[in-house]
């Protein structure tokens, strides 16, 4: 089987209070910030290599490509993923302030149409732009199966039929999706039985984890010989148009940090009203 | 020549970095302390298993034989963690000093089970009064004169001691040479323990500058939090001063230890001169370091006020971390002297 799973890098959320906004308001300033892969495509590559995957003998049974779309230092972020364990990676040279999902799904396309790829596995969103749209629209342009917010999966015959269970507001939905497809992933795909593939023992159980999985010291060390092919959109033959622009970017309000006690429901709903204003 | 870690060595301490801000965060440091830990060494599992407790082995032994460059960033994290257990004796001292002199000896079997992570590794050299981290060590690796033993926990007379950190073990040692537990003696053996010990004195040093971070993170943290008279306590030029000094000190001291770690990775290149090169800026390294943090332990609690020095809150684990880790492989006093001797 193989999948190729697009990563992005975003300032790291752990430090989120270094986050600012240019003096115009047009854009978040990316100055003194620490890059981390976005955690929902961290999760997504966790799912793509344990389908592709023996967990328990920990031996690969297919291949997963990175893909990124960003400057020429978001190869890190495609290293960091190849010493997790993927086979090789893609770095479609952009600059971030040019993109919206819509070109980066425009991109994606032009990469499945090139790699072919049995499926593609996507966080569901990313922590910054939050917007959630690129895995559909990709699923859209190729006119392929989507499965989005899967909290696990469950093959047998090497990704062209798959069993998703989608996480949703009212429930968990059970489709049968065929191959090719798109897949974006939400953080429940981590637990220890969230996915199957046919070849990893069906009683073996992954670690509890909050993340996606380690880098091996092997794996760090292996991921120097692993290829990143540099290519762009034009050189894919894909001319991206950009069809959403930010007009304003500010920070919420500072809070107060005051607590204010109250003796009953009716001077609650009082202050709502007159202290919160939010009645 | 261009000074500076590689991206491979950056990627394995930003990997370091993530396993211990995730398996050994100071609630795990708190229960160490308190004894209600259900691992008797946190978050081992996840090092060995990932190749980090091995790294310095040979490749066949199931390491990569990595260098003391690449093990001080790796040491620099478990000192920002305050990772309580053997890792400088086990990873970067004990482990390639017991795979050298063991090979062809019944102690060999034992290397492999170092880099597994099944067991772990304690250092004993004779100038030291008491065994760090003994009462947790599998084996205790024991130097009398020229030569090296591999003592079983069990048989090696230890009687624990209370440390000021109590999530850090120590013990006074009553051991008697038996043939048994001999490893190797003579004059190549006096070599490589002399190389285990400017090890263990690096790794002390790296974790040293590990704390010393951690420690002034908190402060800052804490300056920028606390109120008083309307506003920050980190508002206060004062409390700003303290804290830029603090700051000083580690970045006076981190390439220091980078500079020695250097050094003893390639103490081979020119003989005897760039080894005795080695052995002094080990030396330096260990002082730079060491007072660095506890210059850092002050400054945090000065900033913190008592509150600093209580079980409640986390500062205590990494002050008192420097102030028990210090004395070992060579105070700073002791390696003044050794620079003395050499330049004199």
């Amino acid at each position: 089987m193989k999948i190729l799973v697009p990563i992005k890098r975003v300032a790291d959320p752990d430090n989120a209070n270094k986050v600012k906004v240019s003096g115009d308001g047009t854009q978040v300033t990316s100055e003194g910030l620490e890059w981390k892969m976005n955690p929902f495509d961290e999760w997504s590559l966790e799912a793509a290599l344990r389908l592709t995957e023996d967990g328990a003998k920990k031996t690969r049974t297919g291949e997963v490509v990175l893909v990124t779309i960003g400057p020429k230092d978001a190869a890190q972020t495609v290293r960091t993923g190849l010493s997790m364990g993927a086979e090789r990676g893609i770095l479609v040279e952009a600059n971030d302030q040019e993109l919206d999902s819509n070109m980066v799904a425009q991109i994606l396309k032009a990469i499945v149409d090139k790699e072919k790829p049995d499926l593609v596995v996507m966080g569901k969103q990313t922590v910054d732009g939050d917007s959630n749209v690129a895995g559909t629209v990709l699923a859209e342009l190729l006119g392929w199966p989507l499965a989005n917010y899967a909290m696990s999966l469950a093959t047998d015959d090497d990704g062209k039929t798959l069993t998703v269970k989608r996480e949703l507001d009212t429930g968990v939905s059970t489709i049968k999706v065929t191959g090719p497809a798109v897949i974006t992933t939400s953080d429940r795909i981590l637990k220890p039985e969230s996915v199957k593939n046919g070849v990893t023992p069906a009683d073996f159980k992954y670690p509890e984890a909050e993340g996606g999985r380690y880098a091996s010291l092997k794996g760090i060390m292996a991921a120097k010989k692993k290829p990143i092919d540099e290519v762009t959109a034009a050189s894919l033959g894909a001319t991206p148009q950009k069809t959403l622009s930010y007009l304003k970017f500010e920070l919420p309000a500072a809070r107060s940090g005051q607590t204010t006690f109250v003796e009953s429901v009716e001077e609650l709903v009082q202050k709502l009203k007159s202290d919160a204003k939010v009645l | 020549m261009h000074f500076a870690f590689s991206e491979d060595q950056t990627l394995l301490r930003d990997t370091v970095r993530d396993v211990l801000a995730k398996e050994c965060a100071p609630e795990v440091v708190r229960r160490v302390w308190t004894g209600s830990n259900e691992e008797r060494v946190p978050v081992w599992g996840t090092l060995a298993e990932n190749g980090f407790v091995g790294m310095a082995a040979s490749e066949a032994a199931g390491g990569m034989s990595m260098s003391e460059v690449d093990l001080a960033l790796v040491l620099e994290e478990a000192g920002y963690a305050a990772l309580p257990g053997p890792i400088v004796e086990s990873a970067l001292a004990g482990l390639p000093l017991l795979e050298q002199l063991s090979a062809g000896t019944p102690h060999a079997a034992w290397v492999e089970r170092v880099v597994s992570g099944e067991a772990t590794l304690g250092l004993y050299f004779e100038r030291q009064s008491l065994a760090l981290h003994a009462p947790l060590a599998d084996l205790l690796l024991v130097v009398r004169g020229d030569a090296l033993y591999a003592v079983p926990r069990a048989e090696a007379g230890l009687v624990a001691q209370t440390a000021v950190d109590r999530a850090t073990s120590v013990a006074t040692l009553d051991y008697k040479p038996s043939p048994a537990h001999l490893v190797a003696r003579g004059a190549a053996a006096q070599v490589a323990i002399q190389l285990a010990y400017e090890r263990a004195a690096l790794g002390n040093a790296c974790v040293m500058v590990g704390l010393a971070r951690r420690m002034l993170d908190l402060a800052v943290a804490y300056a920028k939090d606390r109120e008083q008279f309307g506003k920050p306590i980190g508002a206060q030029q004062a409390v700003q001063h303290h804290l830029a000094n603090a700051a000083g000190r580690i970045a006076f001291a981190q390439p220091v230890v980078y500079r020695a770690a250097w050094a003893l990775a390639n103490r081979d290149r020119a003989g005897g001169e760039s080894r005795r090169e080695a052995e002094l800026a080990v030396s330096m390294a260990k002082i730079y370091a060491e007072e660095a943090a506890r210059f850092v332990a002050k400054v945090a609690l000065q900033v913190h006020g008592a509150i600093g020095y209580t079980i409640e809150c986390d500062l205590h684990f990494f002050m008192k971390r420097v102030w028990t880790l210090a004395p070992f492989y060579g105070t700073a006093a002791v390696h003044r002297a050794r620079i003395g001797a050499h330049i004199l």
